[in-house]
Parts: structure tokens; C-alpha cells; sequence
């Protein structure tokens, strides 16, 4: 009975977009999405966009190494590295590792996050209670020193910062969607169904899943941030993979190449410029969520 | 005493997620690939060193008895040699936390200073043009690498400029007679000002928001306008009532924040070659240095969770509501 | 005693609401004598608080004072500096408000708040403030071992007893209390009004009640200013306009309110209908449209406040015949609401 009007409502698909209400009419959310969608271009077509390959070792026509070019010279948009590599090519594929890591990691964080959420919600008791205290542990740990930490043991990788996010972050979605979850359960009708026969996973698909979805993508997309800013961290640290190329791993190439010294602003703010843009624009989405930046204050 | 009890449960919970972390540190550390001994143990360490770690940390023994063995050893502040430097864990660890804490509440009282100034101005003008510029603005702060920010400061301050040293704590060769002969030295001053306006700008952001929106919520409290009935001054009524009210959990963030400045330290101090916790962590996993990587890491999440009972404790007693339950 | 301490006079008073302008307050006109207490009453949205606040100078951002006069011992409020208005807050007119709790701040003891005022506004120095808050604390019944407490800390009587304190610290002549029981359980109702009758028939001060309950003003009060949609309705004293009022709305809110005493003389009849939009009100008389003695003048020509008998002013136009309408009015079907017993 009432599956039957249960099944009248817009589709699960369409009530997810329904509500995650993307603010349309605010000129910042239109602002970060627009970065957001410039940036998927760009790692989608970085074979196309870039001139050349962006570890490739390259040579001026006299056959010189095309070290420390400036921005200009030799066609090279943003000069080169001190390696004789170009840094607008870097730029452009750059973007790919930072959407991978950080569409991954909000993936991960967002899942995980949004499971024990569930769960510690909707069975309540010791279940909870275990899980609220893992919580708990994983708001002890500093996050970056872990990632560190992790790399000591793990082959240096970008996915290390994957592993790390999805073992630590998931503990502010968690506790977030976990309340909801206790506001969705305190209205009625999921004891209702419960009544009505319907079984647990059928009650936290059509019931749940729907209403905490918006919660998790927000945090999802705050995740994206994190994953970038700490993947730039450890890359630059040079706990990174040195076989991709990533924003982070472009500043740690030129703090090590005395870019500072040399001042070659060209060099080490664009990487900057792009890690700012694609973060920001992620607060800018989810503006007016203050507390969601501050994700240690929301206890 | 109601808050009596609740701070004891607090700090009890807390120190169970101290128990946590530390297991789980000796965990990673004693499962890492390879020798299971590595994590005490170089093998240039001359023999009798090695036998006398052996029989410190009951390396032969098995791994839940290593395990009582490490936990005595922890508590006693024991944390085994440092491969790098042949010296006690600790005693480098004692000598590098100064420099770390210093950087951390220098920033930080800076971050304050400026974030609950300008919070409150921009609660007080709300809806002007300020704050349609300012809050991008600072938003756009929270999304910096904190060590690009420094390598831009560094760029421009130091070696465009020549204004302030380019890294450590003090001229190469300079000795002074006493840690707090060196900490209040010029020099140290000027070696600490890129490294503590980076971390600052970076964490001004957090309690400006927070600043404003408390304000903004506090200004439409009816005490608010009771005082302005009172024929109170301006000043009185948003300094003395709405700000001291609006400050409360601004406050209690500041002890959150020096936990959360220091894993912001990590890569800063890299930056700066700032002789602190998160640096000699960093050097330390690059080199390999288990023992010091992990009392590094300890240390670290010590801070972080004593932090953590701190904000609440805080709290308890800023909050007369609480603590004059 | 019939020298007049405040003079309203045409007031206006508008909310920016959007692009429009609502006047919530649109020419009230009513005096407050010496050594009395007028009560202000109506349902909300009349305007009461709205004039409450006007007279403390302290509006919403949003609101302006856009006409009429305020003649306090001779100095007009309206056209007061800011300056010269602050200087007359609190040390000359006072305020207690609807919920103490929440007008007293949560975080420095009710001495601190007192000390306040008695050192910021009042001039006094530490020991003498130290004494006036015991003696203002014995004053309205507190054991002044509470001074240190804070607002938290005591009931929701005890509070109200705290804003009474803070209101008469430095001896103002005039004393506006905005709805200052409407919160409280009527036992602590009762208490809260005796004492604030004895203090202020003992101080010899005025005070203004603004309040929705009608058996309030008939408590307490020694005249009463009937609000209406911005409007006065009917003013005079307490006897008169409750024994024999003149204006329907009054008769109307007569039979709404059981008294304070907990006998519910007969049944309760509420008005039907609600106050009409401000934003668009009603060309004639504004209570037309809920009049059960409605005429087609009334629709069309807004009745001025008329002399109905001494010291007793209404706008009505039939206020000639308010002793037929008032036999009318205490029958319940007269008024075709539901009853309630």
C-alpha cells in the first residue's frame, strides 16, 4: 500500500537533482561551477590544449636546453623549467591529476561518510556507538602528519593521499549525516514503512538515501578541495608520485630549482592561481554553508 | 557540579582516543614492510646499541608483549633513538616543540587579532561593498596552499626585497646564551615574521567568518537592543555586549585551531626551514628515521587532542551559562 | 493631578517593508499624566510596541519616526538630536520588557548589569552603585545575596523583578512596560503588577503598559489608550472606557478577556476577523470591516477622535449611541463568533 504511493513520487534520479537545488541564481555558484566545468575541459583535452609533453626535455633550435625560459620566449607560453620542460603544458595536464585525486577522494569521502552515517543513524544502539567512537579516533589524528606518515610505508603515490582522506575525512560527513538521519527517523514515516513490511535496505534506499543525498555531495565537493590542497601539500613535501604531474608537484619542482631566488614568478604562481581557482570555487558552490568549512567546528 | 563531571567524562573520552592513536602507531610502525625490527633499529647502530634496543623495546619478544613494553616505555617518555641524529627521541622532540609553538600562537594570536577585528566591522557594516569584497576574498584565502603563500612571501619579502631572511631561526653562526635569549632577540623576530604572516593569513579566515556570523546573530538579540534603550554608547553596546557575547565561540575555536595550525605547520615550517615538529616529521619519513618519524607523530597528535579538551574546557568556562549551572 | 507628563501628538511611524511603506503607527495622539499608569492595549499588530519603542527613540532599521510629536516636559522626543535623546534614555524614561530573559545579557551578573547603569548612565561611583543595587534589589523583594548571579540563574518572576530593578535605577519619570507580564503564569502575573503598582504609586513616576490583555489594564491601569490598526480607537480613563465603552472594538475586546482575578464573568467572545493589511488599509474606518454596527459611512469616512464624555475620547460614529450598542454588544450573537464557555 504504501509502496504503491511511494512509487507515484518523481523518480530517484530526478528528486536527487530536485534537491540538490544547485544555486543557479547566485552569481558565485555560477562563478564556481563555471571554473569547475573549465577545468574538466581542459583534463579532458590536456593532449590537445597542451603543446607539448609536459615531462618531455626539450631543446631550443640551436640545440641548447631550453632551460628557464621566460614567458614568451621560444613560443613558450609560461617559459620553461629549469629542466628545459614547459610550464603551461604542465599546467594544462596538471589539471588531470588534480580532478582525478580529487573526484576520487570526494567520491571515497563522501561514501564512507555517508555509509557509517547511515548505518550509525538508522540502527542506532552499539552499532553506533562503536562508530561514533571511531569517529571519535579519526578526529584525533592530524590528518597531513598521517599522510606523511602513510608514505613512509606506501611506494610514494598521489593515491596515498586517496587512502588517507577516505581513512581520516569521512568523519565530519559522517557525524553530519548521521544527525540527519536521526531528524529523517524522529518524522514518522520510516517507523511507517517499517510497519507497512518494508525491509531496512528498502527503507534507507527510498527514504533515506534521497534526503541525505544534498548533505553528502556537499561534503563531497568540499572533499574535492581538500584532496587538491593536500595532494599539492604532500607532492610538494615530495612525498608524491614523480612520474605525474600535478600542481603540487610543479612548486616542489621550483622551490627545489631556486624559482624563489631566480624569481621566476612565472614559474611557481600559476600552479598557485589554478590550485586557488579550482578550491574556491568549490566554496563558492557551497556558499552560505559556513560551518561546512570549518568542518572541526561543526561538534 | 554538573560541568565537573562532564569535563572528567570529557577528559576520560579524550585520553581513550589518545590510547587509540598511539595503538595505532605502534601497529603501523611495528606491520610496515620488511624487518619488523626497522622501526627501532639502523643497522649501522654499533652491536651493544642494537642489543640494548633489543632488550629496551623487547624486540625478540611477541607482538602483544612488545606491545605492554611500548606503552610502559611510552609513559615513562621513552621513544627510542633517533637513527639520524644517535640521540634520544625525546630529548630532540622537548628541543624542537618550542620553536613549533612559538610559530603556531604567534600566527595564530595574529589570525585572531586581525579575524575578530575585522568579523566584527564586517557585521557592523553588513551588506555594504566591504563585505561583498571581503568575503570572496577571504574565502579565497582558505583556499590557498599555505606553503605556496609562503614560497610568494618568500619570493617577494626575501629575495625580491631583501626585507626579511630567507629561512631558520637565526644568522648562521650567531649563539646565544639561553633559548630565551634567542627567542627575544630582533633577529628572531625577523626570522619568524614571514613564516608567522603566512600561517596568519591563511587562518585569519576562520574566526573572521566565524566573528561575523556570531555578531550578525547577537545584534538581533533583544539585550542588544535593551542596551541601546539604555542610552548605552555604540561603542558599549557592540563591544561590551554584542562582541563579548559574539566572542564566546570564537574563543573556544582558537584551541582547535592551534591543533589544526599544526598540521598546516608541516609544510610551512618545510618552507621556511623552520626547526620544528612538522619539518624534522617530514625529514625524518624521508630519511627513514622510524623512531623520530614517530615520536614526531605523537607529539603532533598529543597537541591536536589536548587541544581538543581544551576548546571544551574553554567553553565551560567562558559560557557563565554553563559554568554557573 | 492632571498635569500631563507626555503628550502624543499625531504620530507617525512607517516600516520600509520592500519597495512599500507601511505606517504601523498612523496619527496616535494620547497623554500620559504625572503619577499615573495608562495602559496601551490591542491586539498585536496595532501599533502598541511600535509606539513603545518610538518613545525610546530605538526602532527597527527598517522603521521611521515620519511625523506627529512626542512633548515630554516640554522637549518634543521626535525632534530631539540623537545626542540630547540618548541623554534623556534611561535616566528619564525607562523600559522593562517582554521577556527578561532574553533582554538580559547572558553573560555578566545581574549586578554587572545594574553597575552598568547606575556607573555608565547615572554617574554613580562603586560604592554608591554597590549601594543602590542592594536597595533596588530590596525594592522590588530579591535577597540581594543573588546580586551576583546570573540572568539564568533565577525564574522567569524573579527576572521580570530584575528588569523592574534595572528600569527604575536611576529614577525616571516615565516607565514603558512592554507586555511585561504576557510570559508569566498569572499567579506570578498578579504579584509582578501589585509591585509595580505599589513602586509606582510610592516613586510617584508614570508608567505606560503595553499590553494585548485587557484585564490587565483593568488590573492595574488609571487610564487606558485603545489601539486599533494604527490608530487610537477610544482613550480615557480606565473607569470609563471599560464601564462604558464607546467604540465597538473596545466593547469587542471587553468580552475576549476573562478578568485577572480568575473570574470569567460570563463567556468569552472573540472578535472574528483579524486587523486589516497595512500595507492596504481600509478607506473608512479601519475596524469597519469587523463591526457588527457597521453603517455605510463607516466604509467610506475614517470617524476622528471625538469628546464622548469627561476626560473619555473615541473615534466612532456611533459613538452617540454607545449606550444602545452596549447592550447590543454584551450579547454574544451580536458578535456571531464561536464561544467559548
Amino acid at each position: 500500500m504504501l509502496d504503491a504511493t511511494i512509487g507515484k513520487r518523481p523518480g530517484f534520479v530526478r528528486r536527487v537533482f530536485q534537491s540538490l537545488r544547485l544555486p543557479l541564481n547566485d552569481p558565485f555558484a555560477v562563478f564556481g561551477l563555471s571554473i569547475y566545468g573549465l577545468f574538466v575541459l581542459t583534463a579532458i583535452f590536456a593532449d590537445q590544449i597542451a603543446p607539448y609533453d609536459p615531462t618531455e626535455i626539450l631543446y631550443t633550435p640551436d640545440y641548447m636546453l631550453a632551460a628557464d625560459l621566460r614567458p614568451g620566449e621560444d613560443g613558450h607560453i609560461l617559459g620553461t623549467t629549469s629542466l628545459g620542460r614547459d610550464i603551461f603544458s604542465q599546467i594544462v595536464h596538471g589539471s588531470r591529476s588534480a580532478l582525478l585525486i580529487g573526484l576520487t577522494a570526494a567520491f571515497m569521502v563522501a561514501l564512507i561518510g555517508s555509509i557509517v552515517g547511515v548505518v550509525s543513524g538508522y540502527f542506532r544502539g552499539w552499532i553506533d556507538i562503536v562508530l561514533m567512537r571511531l569517529a571519535d579516533i579519526a578526529f584525533g589524528i592530524p590528518f597531513l602528519p598521517f599522510v606523511i606518515v602513510l608514505a613512509a610505508f606506501l611506494q610514494p603515490s598521489i593515491w596515498n593521499v586517496v587512502i588517507a582522506m577516505a581513512l581520516v575525512l569521512w568523519r565530519d560527513t559522517a557525524r553530519v549525516i548521521r544527525s540527519q538521519v536521526l531528524t529523517l527517523r524522529s518524522r514518522g514515516y520510516v517507523d511507517a514503512a517499517r510497519v507497512a513490511g518494508s525491509s531496512d535496505m528498502k527503507i534507507i534506499l527510498r527514504h533515506i538515501a534521497p534526503n541525505i543525498l544534498p548533505m553528502s555531495f556537499l561534503y563531497g565537493s568540499i572533499a574535492i578541495g581538500w584532496a587538491i590542497l593536500t595532494e599539492a601539500s604532500i607532492s610538494f613535501l615530495g612525498f608524491g608520485d614523480p612520474q605525474s604531474i600535478s600542481w603540487g608537484y610543479m612548486l616542489q619542482d621550483a622551490f627545489a630549482s631556486q624559482a624563489l631566488a631566480k624569481q621566476a614568478y612565472y614559474w611557481f604562481v600559476p600552479p598557485g592561481v589554478c590550485i586557488i581557482l579550482v578550491v574556491s570555487a568549490g566554496f563558492f558552490i557551497t556558499r552560505g554553508y559556513e560551518n561546512i568549512l570549518f568542518p572541526k567546528l561543526g561538534r | 557540579m554538573p560541568h565537573l563531571k562532564a569535563a572528567i567524562s570529557r577528559t576520560l573520552q579524550l585520553a581513550l582516543v589518545l590510547w587509540a592513536v598511539v595503538t595505532i602507531l605502534f601497529l603501523m610502525f611495528r606491520l610496515m614492510p620488511g624487518n619488523p625490527m626497522a622501526a627501532y633499529i639502523d643497522p649501522t647502530f654499533t652491536l651493544e646499541q642494537q642489543q640494548a634496543l633489543m632488550a629496551q623495546f623487547g624486540l625478540d619478544k611477541p607482538l602483544w608483549e612488545q606491545y605492554f613494553i611500548y606503552i610502559g616505555n611510552l609513559l615513562q617518555g621513552e621513544l627510542g633513538q633517533s637513527f639520524r641524529y644517535r640521540e634520544p627521541v625525546a630529548t630532540r622532540i622537548w628541543a624542537l616543540l618550542p620553536n613549533t609553538l612559538i610559530l603556531t600562537f604567534s600566527s595564530l594570536i595574529l589570525a585572531y587579532t586581525f579575524g575578530i577585528l575585522a568579523g566584527a566591522y564586517l557585521a557592523w557594516k553588513r551588506g555594504g561593498v566591504v563585505e561583498n569584497a571581503a568575503i570572496p576574498l577571504v574565502l579565497t584565502t582558505r583556499a590557498m596552499p599555505e606553503f605556496w603563500l609562503g614560497m610568494v612571501l618568500l619570493a617577494i619579502f626575501s629575495f625580491n626585497l631583501g626585507w626579511f631572511p630567507a629561512g631558520g631561526t637565526r644568522p648562521a653562526g650567531a649563539s646565544y646564551d639561553s633559548l630565551w635569549a634567542l627567542y627575544t632577540s630582533r633577529e628572531f623576530l625577523s626570522y619568524l615574521a614571514l613564516p608567522a604572516l603566512t600561517l596568519a593569513i591563511y587562518s585569519q579566515g576562520l574566526p573572521l567568518l566565524l566573528m561575523r556570523s556570531n555578531m550578525l546573530d547577537v545584534m538581533k538579540e533583544d539585550f542588544v537592543t535593551m542596551a541601546r534603550i539604555k542610552g548605552l554608547s555604540n561603542w558599549t553596546v557592540v563591544v561590551r555586549h554584542a562582541a563579548r557575547n559574539a566572542l564566546l565561540p570564537v574563543m573556544t575555536s582558537f584551541a582547535i585551531a592551534v591543533g589544526y595550525q599544526l598540521q598546516g605547520n608541516v609544510v610551512v615550517e618545510s618552507v621556511f626551514s623552520w626547526p620544528g615538529l612538522g619539518r624534522e616529521l617530514v625529514n625524518a619519513v624521508s630519511a627513514s628515521d622510524y623512531p623520530l618519524a614517530q615520536g614526531a607523530f605523537l607529539m603532533i597528535a598529543v597537541v591536536v587532542i589536548l587541544m581538543n579538551l581544551i576548546a571544551d574546557l574553554l567553553y565551560a568556562l567562558l559560557d557563565p551559562r554553563i559554568s554557573h549551572a | 493631578m492632571t498635569e500631563t507628563l507626555l503628550s502624543v501628538r499625531d504620530l507617525r511611524v512607517s516600516y520600509k517593508v520592500g519597495a512599500s511603506r507601511i505606517d504601523a503607527v498612523d496619527g496616535a495622539s494620547f497623554d500620559v499624566p504625572r503619577g499615573t499608569i495608562v495602559g496601551l492595549v490591542g491586539e498585536s499588530g496595532c501599533g502598541k510596541t511600535t509606539i513603545a519603542k518610538a518613545l525610546t527613540r530605538v526602532i527597527a532599521d527598517n522603521a521611521s519616526i515620519t511625523g506627529g510629536q512626542m512633548m515630554f516636559e516640554g522637549r518634543d522626543l521626535v525632534s530631539l538630536s540623537e545626542r540630547q535623546m540618548n541623554a534623556l534614555r534611561w535616566r528619564e524614561i525607562a523600559f522593562i520588557p517582554q521577556s527578561a530573559m532574553n533582554s538580559l545579557d547572558p553573560v555578566y551578573t545581574v549586578e554587572s548589569q545594574l553597575n552598568e547603569v547606575l556607573r555608565r548612565r547615572g554617574g554613580l561611583g562603586r560604592r554608591e552603585a554597590r549601594k543602590r543595587c542592594e536597595e533596588l534589589f530590596e525594592l522590588v523583594g530579591i535577597d540581594k545575596g543573588r546580586l551576583s548571579d546570573y540572568p539564568h540563574q533565577f525564574s522567569g518572576g524573579m527576572r521580570q523583578r530584575v528588569a523592574i530593578a534595572l528600569a527604575l535605577a536611576l529614577n525616571p519619570k516615565l516607565v514603558i512596560a512592554d507586555e511585561p507580564v504576557t510570559a508569566l503564569d498569572v499567579i506570578v502575573q498578579r504579584q509582578i503588577l501589585d509591585q509595580l503598582r505599589e513602586l509606582q504609586a510610592a516613586l510617584g513616576i508614570s508608567v505606560i503598559i503595553v499590553t494585548h490583555d485587557i484585564s490587565v489594564v483593568a488590573y492595574i491601569c488609571d487610564r487606558t489608550v485603545v489601539m486599533y490598526a494604527g490608530k487610537v480607537a477610544e482613550a480615557g480613563s480606565m473607569q470609563a472606557t471599560l464601564t462604558e465603552p464607546s467604540h465597538p472594538y473596545t466593547m469587542g475586546l471587553r468580552n475576549a478577556f476573562p478578568d485577572l482575578q480568575g473570574a470569567a464573568s460570563g463567556t468569552l467572545t472573540p472578535i472574528e476577523g483579524a486587523p486589516p493589511n497595512l500595507a492596504f488599509p481600509p478607506p473608512g474606518c479601519r475596524f469597519a470591516p469587523r463591526c457588527p454596527f457597521v453603517l455605510e459611512t463607516c466604509r467610506q469616512v475614517n470617524p476622528p477622535l471625538e469628546t464622548v464624555g469627561p476626560n473619555h475620547v473615541a473615534a466612532c460614529h456611533r459613538a452617540g449611541e454607545a449606550v444602545e450598542l452596549r447592550t447590543q454588544a454584551a450579547r454574544v450573537d451580536t458578535w456571531s463568533g464561536k464561544v467559548l464557555a
